[in-house]
C-alpha cells in the first residue's frame, strides 16, 4: 500500500442542495465541503442520519450535480459518473434477472473501455476470485445470501479497475457475523488491490477498523466536524490488540461523542 | 475478541458449495408436494357427486338445476359435434367456443400491441404521460359496457366489433402495468447503471424492460379476465357467435343444461389461461416469487 501525496479527489467549498417541491423550499444536505484524498487512502465519512454523507459520495460518483464549489477527481471537475470512479449500494442493486457472472460483466458492457474479451472474462474470474465467489457464476442474486449479494456488488465494483472505490453503507443491511467477515473481506481486498476508497457507515467500530481517516460530519447541513487520524496497522480485522487496545478505546469514544452530540440535533425537531 | 469473531463469522459463512447435498423423494415428500392436487380433485368431484344426488332425490325442476351429468353430457357432444356445412344456426359449443377464443386471442393481442408500447412510452416520457394519462384513465374508469350500444352502431353486429370491445376491455389493465413498471423501477439499480456507463438508452432496454416485464406479464394476466368480461358482454349484446350468444340462445330455449355446460367452459378457459400467466411470470421473473418463499 503506496500512500503518495498527490491527492486523488479534492472537494473545494463543495455545496449541495435539493428542492423539496411540495414546499418550494431548498434543503441544503452539504455546505462548503473541503476536503482531499489521497490515492491509495481509506476515507471513511460517520455522522448522523440525513447529514448527506451519501449525498457527498454520489456527487463524487457524479450521480448528483453539485450546486456550488466543485469535486474534482485526479484534477478534472466530475460532470457526471465515469469508469474511474465505482460504486457499492447498500442494497446491493445488482439485476435480479442476471446471473453473477452477467452481473459483475455489466460495467463493460454499458461501456467501451477498450478490454478484450480474454481480459474480460479473465478479470471476472479473478474479481470472483477475490471476493471468494468462484463456483457460483450461474447462481441468481436472488438464490444468495445478503453477504455473499454484496460481495458480488464488490466484484463488479472492482471489474473495470476503478481509481476510486465508492462504498455507501454496504454492509448496513448485513447480519452481525457476516458483517465481520466482510469488513474482514474488504480490508484484504484494499490492502492487495492498494484501492483508494471512500465509505460511508454508522458502525464506529467499522469506521475505526477500515478508515484510514475518518470523517465525522455534522448535521444539517452538513460540513466537515473533525477529521480523525486511524494509524494501527495493517491487518486490523484479524488483529485482536487493535480493538482491545486503550488507543482503540479512546478513538471510540472520542468519535462517538462527536457523532452523538450532532445525533441529538436530529431528534429536536426540525 | 477480534480473533473469536472472525472464527464465528466463518462457521455463518454460508458459501461452501460441498454442503448442498442430494437428499432424494421420500414418500412422505412426494404426498407433501401432491396432496394439494389429490385434496382439490376429491373436493371437486365430491361437489359433482353430491350435485347429482340432489337433483335425482331433490325433486328439483330440471329447468333450474339440471342434472350435473346431463350438464357433462351437454359439454361433451356440444365439444365433439360440429355444425354441418352450411347450416345458418349451429348448437355445437365446439364451433361457438372457437369463435369466441380466437376472438379473445386476436383481441388479446391487439391489446398487447397497442398496451406494452403505450405503457412504456407513458412511463418513460413525462409529456406524452401528461397528454395522454388523462383519456387513459377516463377510459380505464368508465364501465366498458357502457360502450357496447355505441359500438354496435359504429360497427354492427360484427366479429370487428366484437373484437373491438375485447381491446378496449383488455388494453387498460396492460397498459397501465406497464406504465406502473417503468416509474416504480426501483432508483438503486439506475443508479448502479449509470454509475456503470449506461446511457439513456441502455437505462432503458437493459434496466426499465426487463424490470416492466414481469408487470407486463400481470397487466396480461388482468386484460385475459377483462377481455373475457369483453367477449361474453359483446356477444350477448350482438352477434350470433360465440359462448356468450349460447349463454342466451341455451337460456331462451329452456336448455339450461346447455348453459351450465358453457358457464363451466368459461371457468376452465379462464382459469386454464390465469394460470399459463402466472406460470410465465414465474418462469420470466423467478426472483418475483422467490421474494415471498
Amino acid at each position: 500500500m503506496s500512500l503518495s501525496n498527490e491527492p486523488i479527489i479534492v472537494a473545494n467549498d463543495l455545496t449541495i442542495s435539493y428542492e423539496l417541491h411540495r414546499e418550494r423550499k431548498k434543503l441544503t444536505a452539504l455546505q462548503d465541503i473541503n476536503l482531499e484524498v489521497k490515492a491509495g487512502e481509506f476515507v471513511v465519512l460517520v455522522g448522523p442520519s440525513g447529514c448527506g454523507k451519501t449525498s457527498f459520495i454520489n456527487a463524487i460518483s457524479g450521480l448528483v450535480p453539485k450546486e456550488t464549489g466543485s469535486v474534482t477527481v485526479r484534477g478534472e471537475e466530475v460532470t457526471g459518473p465515469g469508469p474511474d470512479r465505482a460504486m457499492v449500494f447498500q442494497d446491493y442493486a445488482l439485476l435480479p434477472w442476471r446471473t453473477v457472472e452477467s452481473n459483475v460483466r455489466m460495467p463493460f458492457e454499458f461501456q467501451d473501455l477498450g478490454v478484450s474479451e480474454a481480459e474480460k472474462k479473465k478479470r471476472v474470474q479473478e474479481c470472483l476470485e477475490l471476493v471468494d465467489l468462484n463456483g457460483f457464476e450461474k447462481s441468481f442474486p436472488y438464490e444468495l445470501s445478503g453477504g455473499m449479494k454484496q460481495r458480488v456488488g464488490i466484484a463488479r465494483a472492482l471489474i473495470t479497475h476503478p481509481d476510486i472505490l465508492l462504498a455507501d453503507e454496504p454492509f448496513a443491511a448485513i447480519d452481525a457475523m457476516t458483517r465481520e467477515a466482510m469488513q474482514a473481506e474488504m480490508e484484504r481486498i484494499v490492502m492487495e488491490t492498494g484501492q483508494t476508497c471512500v465509505f460511508i457507515t454508522h458502525s464506529i467500530d467499522e469506521a475505526i477498523l477500515l478508515g484510514d481517516r475518518v470523517v465525522v460530519i455534522s448535521y444539517r447541513p452538513g460540513k466537515v466536524k473533525e477529521i480523525v487520524d486511524i494509524n494501527f496497522p495493517r491487518p486490523r480485522m484479524s488483529n485482536s490488540e487493535v480493538k482491545t487496545s486503550r488507543e482503540y478505546a479512546e478513538i471510540r469514544d472520542h468519535i462517538w461523542k462527536l457523532v452523538k452530540d450532532e445525533a441529538s440535533q436530529t431528534n429536536r425537531g426540525e | 475478541m477480534a480473533n473469536k469473531g472472525q472464527q464465528n463469522a466463518q462457521v455463518f459463512d454460508t458459501d461452501d458449495p460441498d454442503r448442498i447435498q442430494d437428499i432424494g423423494w421420500t414418500a412422505r415428500e412426494v404426498w407433501r408436494r401432491s396432496r394439494g392436487f389429490v385434496v382439490t380433485s376429491i373436493n371437486i368431484m365430491t361437489f359433482f357427486i353430491l350435485w347429482e344426488i340432489v337433483t335425482i332425490y331433490g325433486n328439483i325442476n330440471p329447468l333450474f338445476l339440471p342434472k350435473a351429468s346431463d350438464m357433462f353430457m351437454e359439454l361433451w357432444v356440444g365439444l365433439t359435434t360440429r355444425a354441418p356445412e352450411g347450416a345458418v344456426f349451429s348448437g355445437s359449443i365446439l364451433d361457438h367456443f372457437l369463435h369466441s377464443f380466437s376472438n379473445l386471442m386476436f383481441g388479446l393481442g391487439i391489446a398487447i400491441l397497442i398496451g406494452v408500447p403505450g405503457g412504456l412510452l407513458m412511463g418513460g416520457n413525462k409529456y406524452i404521460e401528461a397528454i395522454l394519462s388523462p383519456y387513459v384513465w377516463a377510459l380505464a374508469s368508465l364501465p366498458r359496457i357502457a360502450l357496447v350500444p355505441l359500438f354496435i352502431l359504429f360497427l354492427g353486429f360484427t366479429t370487428t366489433m366484437q373484437v373491438t370491445i375485447i381491446v378496449i376491455s383488455a388494453v387498460f389493465p396492460i397498459m397501465i402495468n406497464a406504465w406502473a413498471g417503468v416509474k416504480t423501477t426501483e432508483k438503486s439499480l439506475l443508479a448502479a447503471a449509470r454509475v456503470f456507463g449506461a446511457n439513456r438508452r441502455q437505462l432503458y432496454v437493459k434496466v426499465v424492460l426487463p424490470y416492466t416485464l414481469p408487470f407486463i406479464i400481470s397487466g396480461i394476466q388482468q386484460g385475459i379476465g377483462r377481455g373475457l368480461i369483453g367477449v361474453v358482454i359483446a356477444e350477448l349484446f350482438g352477434g350470433s357467435n360465440g359462448l356468450g350468444y349460447l349463454i342466451q340462445r341455451s337460456a331462451d330455449t329452456f336448455n339450461t343444461a346447455m348453459n351450465f355446460a358453457v358457464l363451466l367452459l368459461l371457468i376452465v378457459m379462464s382459469l386454464s389461461l390465469i394460470n399459463f400467466t402466472r406460470w410465465l411470470e414465474a418462469y420470466v421473473a423467478p426472483w418475483r416469487s422467490a421474494n415471498h418463499l
